[in-house]
């Protein structure tokens, strides 16, 4: 059951520092990156009236979503977030399903994707919020309903975070553990193919959309 | 009697195979009679219909059987797997794992009672949907597992890895609080979510033209009433993996105890809260689909606020962590 703890790590000294890399994380996520460049590409290369797959997967992404950031902003700030929104989900519903090939790890197993998506989204959420109502009206909302409530909704703020990354990974790290101690214990016979396939291809679907909605609506309350 | 190691390991297992398998039995069974209970309610008035529901009824009820399976799993495990490790410390991560297990169950079988309890009426009144309302059950009572399947993750984790080179004070203290804090966190959340997933059932019954605002407010709504069984599970991970000094007295250990307590018990009451706000929020989507984002804004902020409580204990819990 070595297999539970172990991580792939390159380390690197820097200048004094002593510098660990994911090596797993980081590889996985360029592959990602690059399957989605391709994606895009094919998708958008010969646009045509009776669109190929790759079009029409990528036609109904973009109205789902569209939908979507246009119902939870309005018309005009969607505009600015949906291609965040979108290619978020896409990313995510990639890193979750590429668990499901063999020798693939999704890179949301790793808390330092999730954490890092979870801040990116929150810093966005608040420089939405700043822009659109202005920094005083913003500050103003901490101290609401009385100033001293300040501290705790700074902290109801950062638990969002915690929340929203620890969500993503706990699903996604948690499916895997359990795929990989009950495929041990069955010797790998007949259970593993639907536990992935409830694990990696439903539970990540789902998590994927949380995740996004999440971000989407975190946006929407701040410039509410 | 002088009592070995070895022997306070299998008395260790036996004790957690108990615990997880009982407390295990709770949640599922009540959430089973809740869906039954509303299917023989429906079907007075739909007797025609009784194939459809008694269907839907036990899909319903197989899912909600899953938190009591998962339960029984970890149990027989701790009976008869091949026990690890030559280590008192052993005999505690044993007893944690049978709580985590066994506890994280009863909220989600409850919880995922309900959406099915909801599907069965809502397919007596809207018969046209059940493709829809079956789909939204099975979505439902599915999302409301995650709270046990953090329990099973944290029980497997005590199970299967070797931590026999750690001292046994404190880490006696923070394997029990590690099961402690997720088993009893999951509570709120399962039940809480499970409300969630019937007020979305009871929508779509009303309004079957307004899935998709249903189900994306659904989503959003339970993976919310979840964040306290998250930060169950976060302490329990920095139970489990953070490096404590060995220590001579009992202070730290009961620190690290009381970090679980404070973080489990701290989680049941905002996960049944949230998952209330949740239910009506929902209930109300059908109604009015055109202004769902503004439901779930609403809902989010109610959420938030009555998540405080939760996060209280999530920082206590910390700084016990840390004083440790």
């Amino acid at each position: 059951m070595e297999e539970l703890t172990r991580v792939w790590e390159w380390t690197l000294d820097v200048g004094g520092y002593h510098l660990v890399f994911n090596a797993m994380t980081i590889v996985m996520t360029l592959i990602i990156m690059a399957l989605l460049i391709l994606f895009g590409f094919y998708a958008t290369r010969k646009t045509e009236y009776v669109p190929n797959p790759c079009q029409m997967v990528a036609e109904i992404f973009v109205q789902t979503f569209w939908n979507l950031t246009k119902d939870a902003l309005d018309e005009d700030m969607a505009k600015k977030y949906f291609p965040l929104i979108c290619s978020l989900f896409m990313f995510l519903l990639l890193s979750n399903w590429i668990g499901v090939l063999p020798h693939m790890n999704e890179p949301t197993k790793d808390l330092n994707t999730t954490l890092g998506l979870g801040i990116m989204g929150f810093c966005i959420a608040h420089y939405a919020g700043i822009k659109t109502k202005g920094f005083w009206t913003y500050a103003k909302e901490y101290f609401q309903p009385v100033f001293f409530m300040m501290p705790l909704n700074v902290i109801g703020e950062l638990a969002k975070v915690i929340s929203i990354s620890f969500r993503l990974y706990g699903n996604i790290m948690g499916g895997s553990i359990i795929i990989l101690v009950v495929t041990h214990l069955v010797y790998g016979l007949v259970l593993p193919p639907f536990l992935n396939g409830f694990f990696g291809l439903f539970v990540g679907t789902v998590q994927a959309f949380v995740f996004t909605m999440l971000t989407l609506v975190y946006i929407s309350v701040q410039v509410k | 009697m002088a009592i070995d190691d070895l022997t306070w390991i299998h008395a260790a297992s036996y004790f957690g195979a108990g615990v997880s398998v009982g407390f295990g039995a709770i949640g599922a069974a009540l959430g089973e009679g809740y869906t039954a209970g509303q299917a023989s309610d429906i079907l007075s008035y739909r007797p025609r219909m009784s194939g459809e529901i008694l269907k839907t009824m036990l899909v319903g009820q197989a899912v909600a059987e899953t938190a009591g399976i998962f339960a029984l799993v970890v149990s027989m495990l701790l009976m008869f797997g091949e026990l690890k490790g030559h280590h008192a410390l052993e005999a505690w991560a044993y007893v944690g794992a049978g709580l985590a297990a066994g506890l994280s169950a009863i909220g989600s079988g409850i919880g995922a009672g309900f959406p099915a309890g909801a599907a069965c009426q809502a397919l007596g009144r809207q018969p046209s949907a059940s493709g829809q309302i079956t789909l939204n059950m099975l979505i439902g009572s599915s999302i409301t597992q995650t709270p046990c399947i953090f329990g099973l993750v944290i029980a497997f984790l005590l199970m299967f890895i070797d931590y026999g080179a750690k001292p046994y004070y404190p880490y006696w203290a923070a394997f029990l609080g590690a099961g402690l804090s997720t088993g009893l966190a999951a509570i709120g959340p399962g039940y809480g979510g499970g409300l969630v997933g019937a007020g979305a059932c009871r929508s779509l019954a009303r309004n079957p033209e307004a899935q998709r605002p249903i189900t994306t407010a659904m989503l959003v709504g339970i993976g919310t009433t979840q964040s306290t069984a998250i930060y169950g599970f976060l302490i329990s991970l920095i139970l489990l993996f953070k490096s404590f000094p060995e220590s001579t007295s009992y202070v730290p250990s009961f620190a690290l105890l009381g970090a679980g307590l404070a973080m489990g018990f701290g989680g049941i009451g905002p996960g049944i809260g949230e998952g209330i706000t949740g239910y009506y929020a929902l209930d109300q989507v059908g109604r009015v689909p055109e202004e769902a984002t503004l439901l779930t804004r609403t809902m989010l902020v109610g959420q938030a606020v009555s998540e405080s409580t939760g996060i209280y204990s999530l920082v206590v819990a910390l700084l016990l962590v840390l004083n440790a």
